[in-house]
C-alpha cells in the first residue's frame, strides 16, 4: 500500500505560503515585512484553487509564492532589519532600567554605521535587482513621479518628515530639468484630479499626475508608513534615473543647489544645472537659467540667439565641433531619427501602416515666443510646460516667486501673456487713478498692452496637444473656452469621439429618430389644427421611441402589443377610408409629410428588422449549452453597456446641438 | 606568646643543660626543637590552674631580667653544669631584684611541681608524675569517677551478690543501700534538690541532677542552644571596612603591580590607535557635523545601470498594471455631453461610495483657476500603494471574441418551413376557458371544450360555430377528442366523471357516415357484457357505468355516457379507434381506465400506480402504453402486462405528454417551465431540455401528419413550435431547432394557452387560450 500522503507536502500547496506563514519563516515582524516586499517587489498571488493551496482550516487571505519568499530569504536587508530589532531592543531595555544616558548612547550611536550602530541600509542594490535595465526603470515610473509629485506637495507632519518633502521637492525639480533640457514632454492634460503630463523618455512613455498647487487634504485613514516606504524606494530610484539621465545628456548630477534662491520660491530656478565639461558649461547654463543674464533689449537679443542657433546648426553639418550641449543632441538625434516615407514602388503590394513623422519639433513650439504670466495664473506648471516646449523667456508678477526673466508687466519684448482672470464690466471711470493697486498692475482691469497676445492658460496645453500654436481667438480672457480634451483617448471604432462630428457616428435608427423628431417638430409648428387622431400617433410615435431609447432591452411582449396596435391602427385607418369613400367625403386621412411619412416607413422596416433579428439571436441562444450561454450573456452585457453609455452621449450631444441652433435663431 | 617560647626555652634549657653538656649549640638549630617539645608541654596539663598562670605571670614580669641572664649564659665561655637548685637561685635572684612582683616562697614552688624524682633502675632520676585529675572541662573522656567495669552484660546478673561489679582497678563496686518502703516514701516526701527518681543504671544510686544538668536539659527540651552563654547571633565585626583605618588590618607592603603601568591595558590601547590610525574606528565628532556628512553622504549617486545586462524576464513575474490614462470626462473643462444630468447626479450620490460605477462625477469649469484641489487625491494615492503591495495579480486572458461567434449556425427560419406564423382564425363563443381544442382526422371541423360545460364543433377555416351541446352545467369540459378513424364521426368529451361520446353535426359529415357513427357506438349496447362488468366486487362502485345519457342529448347527437369514478382530465384514442384510455388524476386506483367502445367495456389495468397519473399515451405502432405520473413516465406492455421501461425526465411535475408517429421519441411538458425530448432507445434520460418558457408548460404535441413539427403551450400565453427531425438512420440524433414564438393569447388568471392540437396534414395548429378563444394559427 502506497503512503497516506499528508495534507500541504506536495503540489500546489508547496507552491504557496500564507503570509502569517512568511513572517515566521523569516523571523521579521509584519512591518519589516511589508517593507520588504515592498521594496522588492513581492506581492501575493491568487491561486487557482485556494482550498488546495491552504493548509489550515481557516482561510487565508493573503498567498505569496513560496519561492519568493525564499527569495527574500537571502535578501542582506533581513540582517539589518534583525540588527536594527536588537538596537531597538537595547534601548528600550536601558530605558528600562532608567538609564536615560545610555539609552541617549545607544541612539546616538546609532548613526555610526561601523560600530554596534543602527543599521543604514542603501537601496540600490534592490533597484538594480528590480529593474537589471534602465528601460525597466523608466517603464516603471508612473507610479514613481506621481507619487513623489503628490509628496513634494504634501505638508509636512510627524509622519511625513520635512526633510522627505524637500527631496521629493529637489527630486522633482531634477527630473523636470532634464524634461526640459532634453524637451522630451510630450503631452499634457488639465483633469480635474490635478495635471498629467505624458513624457517620452528614451522611447518608453511616462504618464503621472501633479496635483494643483494647493494645500492637499488627508481623508480616511491613510498609512503613511507605508506611502513612506514606497517614497523612499521611489526616492532612491529616481536619484539614480536621474543620475543616468543627467549623465546622458552631459549634464553634471546633481546640479547645483541655490538655497537662498529656493526660499525665494524659485523652484525650478533654484536649481543651476552644469555641464560635464567646462566648455559646454556656458550653453547650458544658458539653457536653464532663464535668461538671467540677458541684456536690456530682449529683441536684440533674440536676433542674437537665432544667429547663435543657425551657426551651430550649420556647425553640426559640418560636425567640425564635438559640443555636448542638448540643443546639440537633439540636432543629431534628428538626423538620424527621421523616418523614411515607404512608398510603393510597383502597384499590387499591401499596404502597411506606417508611423507618421510629425514635422513640429516640440523644442520649438514656443521657442519665438515671451510669455507673462499674470498673478491667477498656475505658474509652476506653465513654467515648466512652457519651458519644455522651447519657450527661454518666461515672466511674472513678482509674487510668484523668484527666477522669472521679468516681473515687469509693460516689458516690450513679451509676446504673450497668460490670463485667468474674468473681464470685468464696471468701471471704466476709476481707470484713471490706478496708483492705489500695486505697483506690478499698472493698467485698470480691462486694459491691455497693445502687441501682445492675451489668452488663457488652457491654449497653452490644447497648442502642446496639437503640436501647433492654435488660434488664441477662442481662448481669449473671459471667453467662453472650447473643451479641453483628453490626449490620452486613442479613438476607436464605435466609440464616441467628441471631436468627430455627430453625424458620423450614429446609427442609422438614431439618425432615423432625429430626423422624425426634428420633422415633427416642424410639422408641429406648421400645423396647429393637426387632427385629433395624427396628435395621437404622433404621440404613440414618440412614446415608442422614448421607449426605445430608455429601455434597450426591451420586452418582447411589449414590442408584440406594439404591433399588433399598430396593426390595428391600420386597419382602422383603412377603414375610415373606407366609411369616407362611402360618404363620398375627401379622403380625411393623416395630413402627414410624405418625406416624414417615408422616414416613418423607414424606421418602421428597421424595427422590424432589428426585431427579426433578435428573435433569430433568441433562438440561436437557446441551442447554446449553459456554460457557453453565460458566457455570452457577459460578453452581451458589457458590450450593450458601452453602447448605451455611447447612446447616451450622443443623445445629450444632439439635444445640447439642438438647443444651440435653437439659442442661435 | 611571645613570652611563652622564651619561657619554654628556659624549661628546655633547663632539661638539654642536664642532659647534654655540650654548650656550644647553634640558638638557630635548638630553636627548633624547642618548638617540638613546646607541642609536649603545652600538652602536659597542668594540676592547678592557678599555678600555671602564677608562673606565666611571674615569667611575664620577670621577661627582661631572664633574657639579661641567658645572655649572661651565653656570654659565659664556661657552661655551668646548672642543676635545678642554681636555676631556682637566679630566679630567687631574680625574684629579689624584681619588687614590683610579690615573692612566692620557694617551697611553694617545690610544692607546686607536679612530679617526684625518682631514682630509677639505673640509678638515674626518673620523674613520676602526679595522679590527673581530670576536672569537667578537661577533653579527657576517660578519667571519670568509678566506673563498672563488668562489660556489656545486664546489671540483673549481679542480684544474687553484694556488689554490682568492679571498677577500674579490680575492686568490687558495693550495691548501694536500698531504703526500706518507709525511706523511700520519706524519699518522696522530700524530695531532694536535683531528685529525678530515676536509678543511676551503672551505680544503682538514685540519679540526681545538678541545677546546671536540669538547666541543660530544660534547654534542650525547648529547642534552646544548649550552652547558655552561647549567642547565635552576634553582631557582625566588619573588619573590612570602607572606612580608612588608622592602622591597616593588614601590614603588607603594597605590591608593585599597582604601580607600574599595566601590560596588557596598553596592548588594547595599542590596538585601538591603531584602529584610529587606520580609520577603523572613527574619532567622536559632534552631533551636527555628523549629521551634515550624513547628508551628504545620503546623496552619493552613481550610474547604478552601468554594465546593465537584459535579463529575460522571469515567467512568474506579473508587472504591476498601470492605471488608465484619464479620459475626456476627466477633463477640468469636459465637452459638455460629459456632463451628468441632474437625475444622474442624484442617482450618484445616492449610490453607496463603494457601489458607485465611476469614483467622480466629470464636472466643468470655466477657467482654470477655479478648478480646485481633488479632495481624494491622497487617499487614492494611498490605494495603489495598497494595491501595489497587497493585490494578488493574475493575468487573465480575456477572450477577445465577437459574442456572435459562440452561436451555434442553426439553419434559417425559411429553410425549416413550413411553420405555423400567424393565427388564421379566432374561435370566439367560449364563456371562460377554453379548455380543450381538437381537429377531427379529416382536417375540416374543430371541437372545443370550454368551462362552461359546452362541446362546440366549428368550422375549422372560416371559425363559423356549426354545433354545440352544453354537456354539465356545473362542470367545465376537460377534454375532447375526436375518435382517429375516418370510418366514423366521433366525439369524446369529458365533463366530471362522465365521459360523453357523441355524434356532431357537421357540413362534412354525410348522413352515411352519420350512420356509421351511430352504429359504431350503438354496437356495444348489444354486447353481451353490457351491464353486468366484469370482476366487479360486491358493493364495489363498477368501473364504469355505460348508459344513455338522456333523450334530451341523444337528440343533440350525444349518444353514450360512461361514468367512471371520478373527475376526468385526459382522453387519449387508441389509434384504431375502438379504445379510449381515461385519466381521472383523483381517482388514486382507478385513475386509469381503458374503455373498450365495441363492447362497452371499462377495465382498470393498474391495480396501484406509482405517483398521480397525469396523462397516458397509446404507443402508435405497438401494443404500449404509457403512462406519465409526476416524475416518471412508465411504459407497459398490453399484452404481456408488465412493465417495459420507465422513462424520468426529471421534471418535478409533468403536465403532458406525446408521443411521435415514429414511436421512438417521446416528448414531455412540465409545470417547472420544462420541455424534454427524450429518444426512447437511447436512455431513459433526456436527450434535449429546452427552457424556453418563463412560465409553466400546459401542453405539447407533435405534427401526426408526417411533418417535423412540434409545439407546446405555456401559461406565459406563448406556443413555441419548433421543428424536430426524427432521421431515418437511428445513429443519429434528432434535429430540433426552435422556429416561432406564436403570441396572441392573454393571459387570465396566470393561465395563459391550455390545449393545443395540430391539423392532421397541415402545418397548422390550433391554441385553446384561457382568455375564452381558441385560435388556429397558419
Amino acid at each position: 500500500m502506497a503512503k497516506i500522503k499528508k495534507k500541504g507536502q506536495s503540489g500546489q500547496a508547496k507552491n504557496y505560503i500564507t503570509r502569517t506563514q512568511a513572517v515566521k519563516k523569516l523571523q521579521i515582524s509584519l512591518p519589516d515585512f511589508r517593507k520588504l516586499c515592498i521594496w522588492k517587489g513581492i506581492y501575493p498571488r491568487e491561486p487557482r484553487s485556494r482550498k488546495k493551496v491552504s493548509k489550515s482550516a481557516t482561510a487565508s487571505t493573503t498567498f505569496y509564492y513560496t519561492k519568493d519568499i525564499q527569495y527574500l530569504q537571502h535578501e542582506p536587508l533581513l540582517q539589518k532589519f534583525r540588527e536594527q530589532k536588537v538596537l531597538e531592543k537595547k534601548i528600550s531595555r536601558a530605558l528600562g532600567r532608567g538609564d536615560v544616558g545610555d539609552a541617549a548612547r545607544l541612539e546616538r550611536n546609532a548613526g555610526r554605521p561601523d560600530q554596534t550602530g543602527k543599521p543604514r541600509y542603501t537601496l540600490h542594490h534592490v533597484i538594480r535587482e528590480r529593474y537589471p535595465t534602465f528601460i525597466d526603470a523608466i517603464r516603471d515610473l508612473d507610479d514613481c513621479l506621481s507619487m513623489l509629485f503628490l509628496f513634494a506637495n504634501l505638508p509636512s507632519t510627524t509622519s511625513v518628515p520635512a526633510k522627505m518633502i524637500a527631496r521629493c521637492e529637489r527630486l522633482c525639480h531634477e527630473f523636470q530639468h532634464y524634461l526640459i533640457t532634453s524637451h522630451s514632454l510630450r503631452k499634457s492634460f488639465l483633469s480635474i484630479k490635478g495635471i498629467y503630463y505624458q513624457a517620452n523618455i528614451q522611447g518608453e512613455d511616462v504618464l503621472w499626475l501633479v496635483p494643483y498647487k494647493f494645500n492637499q487634504r488627508v481623508v480616511g485613514d491613510i498609512d503613511f508608513r507605508i506611502m513612506g516606504t514606497f517614497v523612499e524606494f521611489y526616492m532612491t530610484l529616481l536619484g539614480f534615473v536621474n543620475y543616468r539621465l543627467y549623465s546622458s545628456i552631459g549634464l553634471k548630477y546633481p546640479p547645483k543647489f541655490d538655497q537662498t534662491k529656493d526660499d525665494k520660491g524659485a523652484e525650478l530656478a533654484a536649481l543651476t544645472l552644469e555641464g560635464v565639461n567646462l566648455a559646454t558649461n556656458d550653453d547650458t547654463t544658458k539653457a536653464i537659467a532663464n535668461g538671467e543674464g540677458h541684456g536690456p533689449d530682449p529683441k536684440v537679443q533674440a536676433e542674437v540667439d537665432k544667429l547663435v542657433k543657425k551657426l551651430r546648426t550649420e556647425s553640426d553639418a559640418d560636425k567640425a565641433d564635438e559640443e555636448m550641449g542638448e540643443g546639440d543632441d537633439e540636432e543629431e538625434e534628428k538626423a538620424t531619427d527621421a523616418i523614411d516615407k515607404f512608398e510603393p514602388a510597383a502597384p499590387g503590394g499591401d499596404v502597411l501602416p506606417q508611423p507618421t513623422y510629425s514635422g513640429n519639433d516640440p523644442s520649438k513650439l514656443f521657442a519665438n515666443c515671451t510669455f507673462f504670466l499674470s498673478r491667477e495664473t498656475p505658474r509652476q506648471s506653465l513654467e515648466f510646460i512652457l519651458r519644455a516646449f522651447g519657450c527661454k523667456r518666461i515672466g511674472w508678477d513678482s509674487i510668484l516667486g523668484e527666477g522669472s526673466f521679468t516681473t515687469d508687466e509693460s516689458d516690450p519684448s513679451i509676446t504673450h501673456q497668460i490670463v485667468d482672470r474674468p473681464i470685468i464690466q464696471a468701471a471704466t471711470a476709476e481707470q484713471g487713478d490706478g496708483e492705489d493697486n500695486q505697483t506690478a498692475q499698472k493698467l485698470g482691469p480691462n486694459q491691455r498692452y497693445p502687441g501682445r497676445i492675451y489668452v488663457q492658460p488652457q491654449w497653452v496645453w490644447d497648442c502642446v496637444n496639437d503640436e501647433e500654436l492654435k488660434s488664441p481667438e477662442l481662448y481669449a480672457p473671459g471667453a467662453a473656452l472650447p473643451p479641453h480634451l483628453s490626449p490620452f483617448v486613442k479613438p476607436t471604432q464605435g466609440q464616441y469621439d467628441p471631436t468627430v462630428p455627430l453625424e458620423e457616428q450614429e446609427t442609422e435608427g438614431e439618425a432615423l429618430d432625429a430626423e422624425i423628431e426634428d420633422a415633427k417638430d416642424e410639422a408641429g409648428s406648421e400645423e396647429e389644427e393637426d387632427e385629433v387622431d395624427n396628435d395621437m400617433d404622433v404621440a404613440d410615435d414618440n412614446d415608442d421611441d422614448e421607449e426605445e431609447d430608455s429601455d434597450a432591452e426591451e420586452d418582447e411582449e411589449e414590442e408584440d402589443e406594439e404591433d399588433e396596435e399598430e396593426d390595428e391602427e391600420e386597419v382602422l385607418q383603412r377603414q375610415r377610408e373606407l366609411e369616407a369613400e362611402i360618404s363620398g367625403k375627401a379622403v380625411k386621412s393623416k395630413q402627414v409629410d410624405p418625406k416624414l411619412k417615408a422616414k416613418l416607413d423607414k424606421k418602421k422596416a428597421l424595427e422590424r428588422k432589428k426585431k427579426e433579428e433578435a428573435e433569430d439571436l433568441e433562438r440561436a441562444k437557446g441551442m447554446l449549452s449553459k456554460k457557453k450561454r453565460k458566457l455570452f450573456e457577459q460578453m452581451q452585457y458589457t458590450n450593450k453597456k458601452k453602447s448605451t453609455e455611447d447612446m447616451k452621449l450622443r443623445s445629450k450631444r444632439r439635444k445640447l446641438e439642438k438647443e444651440k441652433a435653437a439659442g442661435k435663431a | 606568646m611571645k613570652s611563652k617560647p622564651v619561657e619554654k626555652k628556659r624549661k628546655a634549657r633547663d632539661e638539654e643543660s642536664d642532659s647534654e653538656s655540650d654548650d656550644e649549640l647553634g640558638n638557630g638549630l635548638f630553636d627548633g626543637v624547642l618548638e617540638a617539645s613546646e607541642d609536649e608541654e603545652d600538652y602536659i596539663p597542668s594540676d592547678e590552674i592557678d599555678d600555671g598562670d602564677s608562673e606565666s605571670e611571674v615569667s611575664d614580669g620577670s621577661e627582661d631580667a631572664e633574657e639579661e641572664d641567658e645572655d649572661a649564659l651565653l656570654s659565659d665561655e664556661i657552661p655551668s653544669d646548672d642543676d635545678m637548685g642554681k636555676l631556682s637561685k637566679g630566679a630567687e635572684e631574680l625574684e629579689i631584684t624584681e619588687p614590683g612582683v610579690d615573692p612566692k616562697p620557694k617551697h611553694q614552688e617545690e610544692e607546686d611541681r607536679n612530679y617526684k624524682v625518682v631514682k630509677d633502675a639505673n640509678g638515674g632520676e626518673r620523674y613520676v608524675y602526679d595522679e590527673i585529675d581530670p576536672v569537667y572541662d578537661s577533653d579527657d573522656s576517660d578519667a571519670q569517677g568509678p566506673v563498672n567495669t563488668i562489660g556489656d552484660i545486664p546489671l540483673t546478673f549481679y542480684d544474687s551478690y553484694p556488689h554490682i561489679g568492679y571498677d577500674i582497678n579490680g575492686k568490687k563496686i558495693m550495691r548501694p543501700a536500698t531504703g526500706d518502703a518507709l525511706q523511700s516514701l520519706l524519699d518522696t516526701i522530700e524530695v531532694p534538690k536535683g531528685w529525678t527518681g530515676l536509678t543511676d543504671v551503672n551505680t544503682g544510686n538514685p540519679l540526681n541532677l545538678t541545677q546546671e544538668e536540669l538547666e541543660l536539659v530544660r534547654r534542650v527540651q525547648h529547642g534552646l542552644v544548649p550552652d547558655e552563654g552561647y549567642d547565635p547571633y552576634p553582631d557582625t565585626v566588619e573588619w573590612f571596612t570602607s572606612k580608612q583605618e588608622t592602622m591597616p588590618l593588614s601590614a603588607a607592603p603594597e605590591p608593585k603591580r599597582r604601580f607600574l603601568p599595566s601590560k596588557n591595558e596598553a596592548k588594547q590601547v595599542m590596538k585601538l590607535v591603531r584602529a584610529i590610525r587606520e580609520g577603523r574606528i572613527l574619532p567622536y565628532k559632534p552631533p551636527e557635523e555628523r549629521e551634515r556628512e550624513e547628508e551628504e553622504k545620503e546623496e552619493v549617486q552613481f550610474d547604478l545601470w552601468q554594465d546593465e545586462e537584459p535579463a529575460a524576464p522571469n515567467p512568474m513575474h506579473i508587472p504591476a498594471p498601470k492605471l488608465p490614462p484619464p479620459g475626456y470626462e476627466m477633463s477640468y473643462n469636459p465637452p459638455e455631453e460629459y456632463l451628468p444630468t441632474k437625475e444622474e447626479r442624484e442617482e450618484w450620490e445616492k449610490t453607496d461610495p463603494e457601489d458607485r460605477e465611476k469614483e467622480f462625477l466629470p464636472q466643468k469649469f470655466n477657467s482654470l483657476r477655479k478648478v480646485p484641489a481633488w479632495g481624494t487625491l491622497v487617499k487614492e494615492r494611498f490605494e495603489r500603494c495598497m494595491d501595489l503591495y497587497l493585490a494578488p495579480r493574475v493575468r487573465k486572458n480575456r477572450l477577445n471574441i465577437d459574442p456572435n461567434s459562440l452561436l451555434p449556425k442553426l439553419p434559417s427560419p425559411a429553410e425549416l418551413k413550413p411553420f405555423p406564423t400567424v393565427v388564421q382564425t379566432i374561435f370566439r363563443g367560449h364563456e371562460g376557458t377554453v379548455r380543450s381544442v381538437a381537429i377531427d382526422p379529416t382536417g375540416v371541423a374543430l371541437a372545443t371544450g370550454g368551462s362552461d360545460g359546452t362541446v362546440r364543433v366549428w368550422e375549422l377555416l372560416t371559425g363559423r360555430q356549426v354545433w354545440s351541446v352544453k354537456l354539465s352545467s356545473e362542470d367545465p369540459v376537460y377534454t375532447v377528442r375526436w375518435r382517429p378513424t375516418k370510418d366514423a364521426f366521433i366525439l369524446a368529451a369529458s365533463a366530471g366523471e362522465d365521459v360523453f361520446l357523441m355524434v356532431p353535426t357537421h357540413s362534412s359529415v354525410t348522413p352515411t357516415l352519420d350512420q356509421a357513427s351511430r352504429d359504431v357506438l350503438a354496437a356495444g349496447f348489444g354486447y353481451a357484457t353490457n351491464g353486468q362488468q366484469p370482476a366487479t366486487a360486491p358493493g364495489k362502485e363498477p368501473a364504469g357505468k355505460w348508459a344513455r345519457p338522456g333523450t334530451k342529448l341523444e337528440d343533440a347527437g350525444v349518444l353514450v355516457r360512461v361514468t367512471v369514478r371520478s373527475a376526468v382530465k385526459v382522453i387519449t384514442w387508441h389509434r384504431r379507434g375502438d379504445h379510449f384510455a381515461t385519466v381521472s388524476p383523483e381517482g388514486q386506483r382507478s385513475s386509469v381506465a381503458i374503455h373498450t367502445l365495441s363492447k362497452h367495456l371499462t377495465q382498470i389495468p393498474f391495480r396501484k400506480l406509482h405517483g398521480l397519473a397525469q396523462t397516458v399515451v397509446f404507443h402508435p405502432l405497438k401494443p404500449l402504453f404509457f403512462v406519465a405520473t409526476m416524475r416518471t413516465v412508465r411504459c407497459y406492455d398490453l399484452q404481456k402486462v408488465e412493465l417495459v421501461k420507465i422513462v424520468q425526465p426529471g421534471a418535478k411535475w409533468i403536465s403532458s405528454l406525446d408521443i411521435h408517429s415514429g414511436g421512438d421519441h417521446l416528448i414531455v411538458g412540465s409545470y417547472d417551465r420544462r420541455l424534454l425530448w427524450h429518444d426512447l432507445d437511447l436512455s431513459n434520460r433526456p436527450h434535449k431540455t429546452m427552457r424556453f418558457h418563463p412560465k409553466a408548460i400546459r401542453a405539447v404535441r407533435y405534427h401526426k401528419g408526417g411533418l417535423p413539427l412540434f409545439a407546446d403551450a405555456s401559461d406565459d400565453g406563448t406556443l413555441q413550435i419548433f421543428y424536430g427531425k426524427v432521421p431515418n438512420d437511428q445513429l443519429e440524433s434528432p434535429t430540433i431547432v426552435p422556429v416561432k414564438q406564436l403570441k396572441g393569447h392573454k393571459v387570465v388568471n396566470q393561465v395563459g394557452v391550455v390545449d393545443i392540437d395540430w391539423h392532421p396534414r397541415e402545418p397548422w395548429c390550433v391554441s385553446a387560450g384561457a382568455d375564452g378563444t381558441a385560435r388556429l394559427w397558419m
